[in-house]
């Protein structure tokens, strides 16, 4: 296709280069071919319109969105996929978290959708109201892969899957959080995995004081969400028309995790340190973390020469416990113009097999309760120190909610994390910010 | 009789020839900025997500820019704070070391390449050098710490991060101000300052009352060009701070962006017009203040 | 004994002109320095403290990792084509009609020229989703025509172009009317040669404009082998797994090319640049 916009150039060059032979003869023969290059010129703006439309080729051929990066557990499954069903073809684009979120709002107002997307479930409030996912139990019927969803998915997941009485995404990997820390400095130092906030502090200040790193503290939502529903708070009301972080559970849980670096138990990451933790990690400044299943994969990946140092347990509380409960569901735009095989793809990525796949390739959770069940998935971690590590995710999945599902939690994330930022990075009082952003929040709120 | 036709026809014939000359331009003007422009001030009075038919609000998208939405003052206040600090730093020091190159130093050509370096360069690639050297354990900081000082947290303490992209983008941009002052101060003829040397005018003087006039047009390119680049800085917030943290980054475009990739079609639109009028604005007021003092 | 103490000291401010300059220029310099020199540091030593100026060991892990797990010469073939092929279309389109606007009589020509000056001013980003849905329209999306065609030609460029063509006396176009040349073997002939200045700083600003771009590339392109070379860069920067090593590789191989280019043809470069900003 490029090469038809650079003949047409050559061909507009061409046509001028001529024109040039006449000059010095008469001025009215030359004159006239003038005029008609400038119809050429124009057209070649427009005429492409037909050109790239690729002419249909029997195979149908499906588009996918792949956030995973270099570990996905989306590429590896392709060829068995096109082998299986010969008449669909399956391009991968392989992108990251924000790049993936970034394009999903753009295609949305007006650009040719792909046929599936691992969507961040906690993107799925801001689309689901508009109707920009297509309900899958048109094609599923209540059914994946021949079981009822209500027997494939555990009940936490089923309800994050479903939007008023539509079921908008397949759960394809489930995220709560919960405490990585480090084994061996905790035997060397003879501690004790902390399951109370008391003694996370006591924990981080004493591996703080010995060099060993400590509690790595961010501003995001999801990592402060933790230490609101541990406290006994929530970020909204019940029927999410107001905040409630800023009462008395939430201000205690922000300032209590706020305190941790002052105290010397935490160490306060920032973004211009990188966006990601890993080379606090490598270098030994954050010995404890709070995080997802999927981090167990960037670990492999990121530093596999810490094969043996960590371990993962249930995050301390200081009330009850309480995660978040996220993941990455698949989904259907409603604009896509091969539901049918895009489903295929769906179900053929949530077999038992491929869930576990989730697992070996991604180093992420599978949703699928047959995988979660099966011995592969629940096999000794060599990484771990032979743990099995997903009991500990799995536990921590009763207890966890998703976001609130409202289409302006975009807005409440940025405005709370901001409010975090004050805090943790341009030491502002607790209260007093998180007051700020509940008004904004209950402004926006009381403005849908 | 023919010598009254003839330069009618050939007017015409320069008529059609002028339009075709400027078909091309016209034709992406109407198709990639008209047409897109005029879609934009429609949204702006909108709700739309772009996936639902949009809701006609009338000016609400604009009243609550200003009346509810403290994100957006403080982006319009960074953005000035941006363009205030950028465009006090940047030409100044574009015309200090224009001034020092233009006394006939050797190895001209070396120092002039040493500042312009950086203008060649994307910001996308300024952004991730500066995310390197303003890291915690980053070049600045082992300076700092050299000098027994604290290390400061330049992109993420609400009170650093703005100066710091400030600083960044004056490394990337002051090249192209020195090499404009310095042709400019070249062009200057020497026998202007002879005569203000006969008349006993000192270098400061001599600075004040014919180096600066005569700079007077290219000062208004540098700070047209400057001021309507700055308010629309973009790249080095997202690149380097995503205009965090607290919000103490974000700027104009920046926030715009964000309730683009909101699906808040609406008021991303009435954030751009706001926008677009203030460099309007802008424009006129530089054009009348140099028009005037003339 | 007056006049020598003068030249001492003017002696001494030369002196200090050439260190303000010296020391000035190789700050600016530092941060190029510090990218390359970290791009063959292993990763442990890149916030070595004290710093380590000269790698030790010298590595090409870096360059090795962005070379075979980044398609990288993929990128580049990318940012060139688009490049080149923009900017020729640029310099044709441009010139055309800044020569249109300066020497061709036409009725509106004023008002277009007024319209296109006004428009000048409105942000890129007002236009950001009506114009990515253009794009959808034209199906162009994720491939060379979106970066290329809205990048044909640009109003800054015709503007740059109708100031160097004004300078052209109008005596020499009536000349070369009356041997008998058309308009447009006016302009190919006669205008064209002698706006060549203006050309390169036309060509230097869209190139790099359009080398440079990101924003624009990044909604557009969603496929990894349409990649520009700084969408990879910031492709880079998002894997969680890169080191700062990597990175800093990544960015000496996004910014050698137009640094090469502009190290080669510097004179042209900052000639017609410098023209092109004081005939204002």
């Amino acid at each position: 296709m490029p090469s038809k916009r650079i003949s047409l150039l050559w061909a507009l060059l061409i046509i001028f280069g001529l024109t040039l032979a006449a000059c010095g003869g008469a001025a009215t023969p030359t004159a006239a071919p003038a005029q008609p290059t400038a119809t050429p010129a124009t057209t070649s703006a427009a005429q492409p319109t037909e050109a790239p439309a690729q002419p249909k080729v029997e195979p149908t051929t499906i588009t996918v969105w792949d956030y995973y990066g270099e570990s996905s557990p989306i590429t590896p499954i392709v060829d068995a996929f096109e082998a299986a069903h010969p008449d669909i073809k399956v391009q991968v684009e392989s992108l990251d978290w924000d790049s993936t979120l970034e394009k999903l709002n753009v295609v949305m107002t007006g650009g040719t959708p792909p046929d599936v997307i691992t969507l961040d479930m906690t993107w799925l409030p801001t689309f689901a109201p508009l109707g920009a996912f297509a309900d899958l139990n048109q094609f599923a019927h209540g059914q994946l892969n021949g079981v009822p969803l209500e027997k494939a998915f555990s009940p936490g997941a089923l309800k994050a899957m479903q939007y008023n009485d539509q079921v908008l995404a397949m759960l394809y990997d489930f995220d709560v959080y919960a405490l990585y820390y480090r084994a061996d400095i905790f035997e060397e130092l003879g501690l004790d995995v902390p399951t109370t906030w008391d003694e996370l502090t006591a924990v981080g200040k004493k591996l703080g004081d010995a060099g060993k790193g400590q509690y790595a503290v961010m501003p995001d939502t999801f990592h402060a969400a933790q230490f609101i529903y541990e406290n006994g708070g929530s970020i909204l009301n019940a029927d999410n028309t107001a905040a409630t972080f800023n009462q008395p559970a939430g201000v205690e849980a922000v300032s209590y995790y706020a305190n941790l670096p002052k105290e010397g138990a935490g160490y306060v990451w920032s973004f211009e340190e990188g966006w990601e933790i890993t080379p606090g990690l490598k270098d030994g400044r954050i010995a404890m973390f709070s995080d997802g299943p999927y981090y167990m994969g960037i670990l492999k990946d990121a530093v596999p020469e810490m094969s043996g140092q960590w371990k993962v347990a249930v995050h301390p509380i200081s009330k009850q416990p309480g995660s978040y409960l996220g993941g990455t569901g698949l989904v259907i735009p409603a604009k896509s113009e091969h539901p049918e095989a895009a489903w295929q793809f769906i179900e053929f990525a949530l077999t038992k097999e491929n869930q576990i796949g989730v697992f070996e390739n991604a180093g992420a959770a599978p949703a699928l309760l047959e995988a979660l069940q099966s011995d592969a998935v629940n096999a000794p971690d060599p990484y771990f120190g032979g743990q099995r590590t997903l009991e500990v995710f799995l536990k921590a999945m009763d207890t966890a909610q998703p976001f609130p599902y409202v289409r302006a939690w975009n807005q409440i994330d940025e405005t709370f994390t901001a409010a975090m930022e004050e805090i943790l990075f341009g030491d502002a009082d607790v209260k007093e910010a998180l007051d700020n952003a509940a008004a904004t929040i209950d402004d926006v709120l009381s403005s849908q | 009789m023919i010598h009254h036709r003839s330069p009618l026809r050939r007017r015409l014939r320069q008529y059609g020839i002028g339009y075709a000359f400027v078909a091309v331009p016209v034709l992406a003007g109407v198709i990639f900025l008209l047409i897109p422009m005029i879609t934009t001030l429609g949204w702006s009075f909108t709700r739309f997500n772009g996936l639902q038919p949009p809701q006609f609000v009338g000016i609400d998208n604009y009243a609550r820019l200003f009346t509810h939405d403290r994100i957006f003052i403080k982006a319009l206040w960074n953005t000035f704070r941006f363009t205030i600090l950028g465009m006090l730093i940047g030409p100044t020091l574009g015309l200090l070391t224009a001034l020092m190159l233009n006394q006939k130093v050797r190895f001209q050509a070396f120092y002039r390449t040493a500042y312009f370096l950086p203008v060649m360069t994307s910001l996308v690639v300024v952004a991730t050098i500066w995310r390197m050297i303003y890291n915690k354990h980053g070049l600045l900081n082992l300076a700092l710490g050299a000098l027994g000082l604290e290390p400061i947290r330049w992109l993420s303490d609400p009170h650093w991060a703005l100066f710091s992209i400030v600083i960044a983008s004056v490394w990337q941009g002051f090249g192209f101000e020195t090499v404009i002052f310095l042709a400019a101060l070249q062009g200057i003829p020497a026998t202007l300052y002879e005569a203000a040397a006969l008349d006993g005018a000192n270098v400061w003087q001599r600075f004040w009352h014919v180096t600066l006039p005569a700079l007077r047009p290219v000062i208004l390119f540098i700070y047209i060009i400057g001021i309507i680049g700055s308010f629309q800085v973009f790249d080095q917030v997202f690149v380097m701070t995503s205009g965090g943290p607290a919000n103490s980054t974000i700027t104009l475009v920046y926030y715009l962006y964000s309730k683009f990739m909101d699906l808040r079609l609406g008021y991303a639109s009435a954030i751009a017009y706001v926008l677009f009028g203030i460099l309007m604005v802008f424009s006129y007021l530089q054009w009348r203040f140099f028009t005037e003092t003339d | 004994m007056f006049p020598s103490r003068r030249t001492s000291l003017a002696k001494l401010m030369r002196g200090a002109l050439y260190l303000t300059l010296t020391l000035s220029s190789l700050l600016m310099l530092l941060p190029f320095y510090w990218t390359v020199s970290t791009s063959f540091k292993l990763e442990q030593f890149v916030f070595a403290n004290p710093p380590q100026w000269w790698p030790d060991p010298i590595t090409l892990q870096n360059y090795i990792y962005v070379f075979t797990r980044i398609p990288f010469p993929r990128y580049l073939f990318n940012s060139v084509f688009v490049a080149v092929v923009a900017t020729g279309a640029h310099v044709f389109f441009d010139t055309l009609a800044g020569y249109a606007f300066s020497k061709l009589r036409f009725p509106g020509r004023d008002a277009i020229f007024f319209a296109m000056l006004l428009a000048l001013m409105i942000p890129f980003q007002v236009n950001l989703i009506p114009l990515y849905r253009i794009m959808a329209w034209f199906r162009w999306l994720d491939h060379y025509q979106a970066l290329i065609i809205p990048n044909i030609t640009g109003i800054f460029g015709i503007f740059l172009m109708r100031q160097f063509i004004n300078s052209i006396p109008d005596e020499l176009l009536d000349a070369a009317r009356i041997d008998g040349c058309n308009e447009l073997n006016v302009f190919l002939r006669v205008v064209f040669p002698l706006t060549l200045p203006g050309i390169a700083t036309l060509v230097i600003f869209t190139f790099m404009d359009i080398w440079n771009a990101f924003l624009w590339p990044r909604l557009v392109l969603s496929s990894a082998r349409m990649f520009t070379l700084p969408l990879g860069l910031a492709q880079l920067q998002a894997r969680n797994t890169s080191t700062w090593g990597q990175i800093m590789a990544g960015t000496v191989l996004t910014a050698l090319p137009m640094i090469l280019i502009f190290l080669v043809m510097q004179r042209q470069f900052i000639a017609g640049m410098t023209e092109g900003a004081v005939k204002q």
